[in-house]
């Protein structure tokens, strides 16, 4: 579990940079292993949730501050 | 057991800025989300694939949002439309196809074309490709 976090600065970018940020990301990380997106595309949450419904990995937590998403995704 | 994704396919007719850009971010998107997606350049979309031709026009009727939308370019925060799907065919499961009848009506040849076309296609054949698609659209 100790596996460090990746994290991917999406920041800043509109759709569909942050997905294609985290999915290209995912396809590097190993199995479990924890991947954080940065975005400020208002949509990323719920993108983010569909991207995992189709590619199977599992949603850890959602966080917003000061208009930044932090989202965590444990890899399949 | 391998689970079957779904498949997007777009019909692109125009080369105009504000019908590439929604065809290249769903495109990449679908990629993304491990979907295939196939898309049909016809006519007038069919110029957006020349080699050596960059298309910089936006509709009139929106051409007071042409800024804004070079300005996202410029800064980064939105990638050219022909490096989403470029990128997303090499990462992705897209497919470019151009249309064939286009290519005697406008005399382009597959020499022309951008290097990431994968075939040259009639009506027929994307039809049929596009038949198993979950979504398709015309843009």
């Amino acid at each position: 579990m100790n596996e460090k976090i990746i994290v991917v600065d999406a920041r800043f970018k509109s759709c569909p940079g942050p997905l294609i940020a985290l999915s290209e990301a995912a396809k590097n990380a190993k199995s479990k292993q924890i991947v954080k997106l940065l975005a400020t595309d208002s949509a990323a949450p719920l993108d983010v949730k569909a991207w995992i419904e189709s590619v199977g990995h599992k949603l850890l937590k959602v966080l917003e501050k000061n208009g930044v998403c932090e989202i965590e995704v444990e890899i399949r | 057991m391998v689970k079957k994704m779904p498949k997007l396919s777009i019909i692109i007719s125009s080369d105009k800025l504000d019908k590439l850009y929604p065809a290249a971010i769903l495109a990449s998107t679908a990629a993304a989300m491990d979907w295939e997606a196939e898309l049909f350049f016809t006519f007038w979309g069919l110029l957006a694939l020349k080699k050596d031709y960059e298309p910089s026009e936006i509709s009139l009727d929106y051409a007071q949002y042409k800024n804004a939308l070079i300005k996202a370019v410029e800064s980064g925060s939105m990638p050219k439309w022909k490096n989403l799907i470029k990128e997303g065919k090499e990462k992705g499961k897209i497919k470019v196809y151009a249309c064939s009848a286009t290519m005697g009506v406008f005399n382009i040849k597959k020499d022309d074309l951008e290097d990431f076309v994968d075939n040259v296609l009639g009506a027929a054949s994307f039809l049929s490709k596009a038949k198993d698609s979950q979504v398709t659209l015309f843009i």
